[in-house]
């Protein structure tokens, strides 16, 4: 349903960004790009409940749920982590059910406080389970180079492993948004009494959301601990990177669209590590008075996001082409 | 048998502050019909203030609380004001970004301003206690149990008898019937976060005599305040009151009994049971739950 | 044998019975009219037979099938569609709006798009296909009301005032609709306040007050009712009761 030309354009970002780490081997670039391409994923994961109008800031849980398995069953058990993988998603998706449950009660901002709960209950177990999580500590993933472990000499293997998630995940968003539980989450988040009484079981949409969101999540868990090698509760549960950042990735491109979560991690991720840097030199915290700021902002300036101000723009030289084909279509 | 009864009696005491904490959080929550995703950051600050007061001019806390108060009231009110007032009408989606942007940004500026240190205020008093039936009651927790439980007294009498909180409750009953029979609502609406939130700063000043203050420890009382008022069910006093002391019990028992470190997980835990076997609260719930979300 | 069967349906809000000790049965193919004044309860029997609301007593029964206690969307599928006295169309396009009851039962969305589309045409709104809700007059949102619950195909369609707040050309657009709804197959039960569409269309007529079933008879029948008539003069009569 997007017009041809986008798709094209689409197509053509994709290759130039397959060539961009034959062109530039600054490590830097690469880090950046690569950060950019899992906050898209994460944001995207982070949507799809939000289809549904349910706001989750507790992703946290689902990422520290993947990145803790997969890390101790490789440090522990020799496991390795591309199966470890199979297994992380597993317990996330349990996750995702122990935390749908007060979802069958509790809506809205409840949700969201259940969420954020939720997350802090398991950053604790993980800091006092000290025989299997190491407590505060966190976990080391020894450098032993290999694609069996998941770990490599260079940048480039992540950079395309978060480049096809990425794009993976988004397009899986789209073909969800359009299936038919894209339609009950999206009743049901405009009226759910509604939805209920035409027929849609909107508690297992939302669950379902929940479920393919906490799956994803727990996937990127993993790439991201063998990526950084390193792993401890305070910041694999942690509210603002993992939490809180895609949240606002996604309130700022444009909540429960599908194109909102790419444009919002495409702007605030390079921001953020600009600021992180800059900022966290002259003045910790500082960086977090300007993310409360932009929410804030955000909320009151542009509360569809930034899609809302593209939409427009796109949707109507999308009609005017449109519109005497679909008119020989219907007649 | 002792330890249990000893650990009964702090757990009671220190949730008679809990109950303090979250009742002015339900009173903020049936008057506004707002997530305060910042409610925390009220407890920071005047743990802030408080622990300042004392440090720079060596006023006690207890006394701090005559400053504290009225600056917690004024906070509310323009809190109310600046930030709650014009997201009113909007979305719970908005709402909630809106507050918590607001908890980040004042977490972070007290981050910048005061730095990241626990910080904590030491009395004559801070560690003395006294024996009751071999029971060791400590007096800072006494006193803010106490206290605690004359202000909420204070505050019912407030609601009860006075016009200005018969108004408040009319609100809370029903907000356009309210605004029908002349209640000037958004003047009360300024009067309901003013109050809501110099009773959840009082909890803070009596928490600093034995509790550190750091910028982000809000988040602890934010959540806290919200499992209180929802296992007591929202926009009722009385199972604010007592769903306080009950979880003051459990943290006792939990950090005594299973692991300091889990204290916090283990009454979540219990939220989230009880919201599965009985989603109205522990004590009913009031008006109003269904349209933020909780049925 | 009928259609639906409700047995001394019972709703208390607090101390308030909204609805005391209803029974009735309706016929399939039948056209009943619900009437009563405000307050008698009407909206509360929809929401009670929806599934909205929970009952404290009594049952209901859709064909040889108890329904008293299935969740709201078990009874959707299970063939009672139903409309919302105010208009509730979701944020979507309005073939979308309609695609939703589709996919409730049929997860093929292109299945779907052509199911909808024929109930927007059957209901003669096919050229707001692409319009979004809230752009339309209140006329056209009430239409796509009653396009969405057709959709569930339903074999019980409760109409909640389709036609409170139209215009007397408006009224007079729609008044035939209902009886093309029957011949779609699904029987009727609808609430109105517009006196002359409920004499014209409706075969049965039954009258609540405060929360009973006062009446029930052909629409002339209970004209002539006195217990009707002092129910909407509001005077109170012990022995008006069924």
């Amino acid at each position: 349903m997007k017009p041809k030309h986008l798709r094209t354009f689409g197509a053509a970002i994709f290759i130039l960004l397959l060539l961009v780490p034959v062109f530039f081997k600054s490590t830097f670039v690469l880090h950046i790009y690569t950060l950019i391409f899992f906050y898209i994923a994460l944001t995207a994961a982070w949507n799809i409940p939000a289809f549904g109008g349910q706001l989750s800031l507790g992703h946290a849980s689902f990422f520290g749920i993947g990145a803790y398995t997969a890390a101790i069953l490789y440090v522990k058990y020799g496991v390795s982590p591309w199966f470890g993988l199979l297994i992380a998603v597993g317990v996330s998706l349990l996750g995702g059910v122990i935390l749908s449950l007060p979802l069958i009660r509790l809506r809205g901002p409840f949700f969201t406080l259940a969420s954020i709960a939720f997350t802090e209950v398991l950053r604790m177990v993980a800091i006092d389970w000290r025989s299997m999580t190491n407590g505060s500590v966190g976990i080391n993933i020894p450098f032993k180079p290999g694609f069996k472990n998941m770990t490599f000499t260079s940048g480039e293997p992540f950079y395309y492993l978060f480049l096809a998630t990425a794009v993976i995940v988004v397009l899986l968003t789209y073909r969800i948004r359009n299936s038919a539980l894209g339609f009950h989450l999206r009743a049901a988040a405009s009226d759910d009494e509604a939805a209920r009484a035409l027929g849609v079981n909107t508690s297992l949409a939302q669950f379902l959301a929940l479920m393919w969101s906490a799956g994803l999540t727990g996937v990127l868990g993993v790439f991201y601990v063998f990526y950084n090698y390193v792993m401890e509760p305070n910041t694999a549960f942690s509210l603002d990177l993992f939490s809180l950042q895609p949240a606002l990735n996604g309130i700022i491109g444009g909540m429960g669209t599908v194109w909102g979560p790419v444009i919002g991690a495409v702007l605030m991720t390079p921001l953020g590590e600009f600021l992180r840097f800059y900022l966290s030199t002259i003045q910790q915290g500082l960086h977090y008075v300007v993310y409360g700021l932009v929410l804030i902002l955000t909320v009151k300036f542009i509360p569809g996001g930034i899609l809302s101000i593209l939409e427009p723009l796109i949707s109507r030289k999308k009609k005017d082409r449109d519109k005497p084909k679909e008119k020989e279509e219907r007649s | 048998m002792d330890l249990y009864i000893q650990v009964l009696v702090s757990g009671l005491l220190l949730g008679g502050v809990y109950a303090l904490i979250s009742i002015g959080l339900n009173l903020i929550f049936g008057v506004v019909r707002i997530i305060n995703f910042a409610h925390g950051e009220m407890v920071m600050l005047s743990m802030y203030l408080t622990f300042w007061l004392h440090h720079l001019y060596g006023m006690d806390p207890y006394l701090a609380a005559i400053v504290v108060l009225p600056v917690m009231f004024l906070f509310g009110v323009a809190f109310q004001r600046v930030v709650v007032q014009p997201i009113l009408t909007t979305s719970a989606t908005m709402k909630i970004f809106t507050t918590v942007g607001v908890s980040l940004l004042l977490q972070n500026l007290v981050l910048i301003f005061w730095k990241g240190d626990f910080r904590t205020v030491q009395t004559s008093y801070s560690m003395s206690a006294f024996e009751v039936f071999e029971i060791i009651v400590s007096i800072p927790r006494f006193v803010a149990f106490v206290a605690a439980l004359l202000s909420i007294i204070i505050l019912y009498a407030f609601l009860k008898f006075t016009f200005a909180g018969k108004a408040l409750r009319a609100i809370v009953e029903d907000n356009a019937v309210a605004r029908l029979m002349g209640v000037n609502v958004e003047r009360h609406y300024l009067l309901a976060f003013g109050l809501g939130c110099a009773f959840s700063g009082l909890g803070g000043v009596l928490l600093m005599p034995f509790n550190a203050v750091y910028p982000t420890v809000g988040v602890t009382y934010t959540l806290l305040a919200f499992v209180v008022v929802v296992l007591g069910g929202l926009g009722s006093m009385s199972g604010t009151f007592l769903a306080g002391l009950f979880i003051g019990v459990v943290e006792a028992f939990g950090g005594t009994f299973v692991s300091p470190a889990l204290k916090e997980a283990i009454y979540f835990g219990i939220f989230i049971l009880v919201l599965l076997v009985r989603p109205q609260g522990l004590f009913g719930m009031g008006r109003g739950t269904e349209e933020v979300g909780l049925k | 044998m009928s259609l639906l069967k409700v047995k001394n349906l019972t709703k208390r809000f607090g101390g308030l019975v909204a609805v005391n000790d209803l029974s009735f049965e309706v016929s399939p193919g039948e056209i009943v009219g619900l009437i009563g004044p405000n307050g008698a309860g009407k909206t509360t029997v929809f929401n009670l037979l929806s599934g909205i609301h929970s009952c404290d007593a009594g049952s209901v029964t859709l064909g040889d099938r108890e329904i008293t206690h299935l969740a709201p969307h078990r009874r959707s599928l299970a063939g009672i569609g139903r409309t919302f006295q105010v208009v509730r169309p979701f944020e979507m396009t309005v073939l979308e709006n309609v695609m939703v009851p589709a996919l409730a039962r049929n997860k093929s969305v292109a299945k779907a798009r052509e199911t909808a589309f024929a109930v927007l045409k059957m209901m003669g709104i096919e050229n707001l296909a692409d319009a979004l809700p809230g752009n339309l007059t209140l006329a056209q949102r009430k239409r796509i009301e009653v396009a969405r619950a057709m959709a569930t195909k339903p074999r019980l369609l409760l109409l909640d005032e389709v036609l409170a707040g139209l215009n007397p050309t408006e009224v007079a657009e729609n008044l035939p609709l209902i009886r093309q709804l029957r011949d779609q197959g699904a029987t009727i039960i609808f609430i109105e306040h517009v006196m002359a569409a409920v004499m014209k269309v409706s075969e049965r007529v039954l009258v609540m007050a405060q929360g009973a079933l006062i009446c029930c008879g052909t629409p002339s029948e209970v004209t002539n009712d006195e217990c009707v008539i002092k129910a909407y003069l509001g005077e109170e009569d012990p022995e008006c009761s069924l």
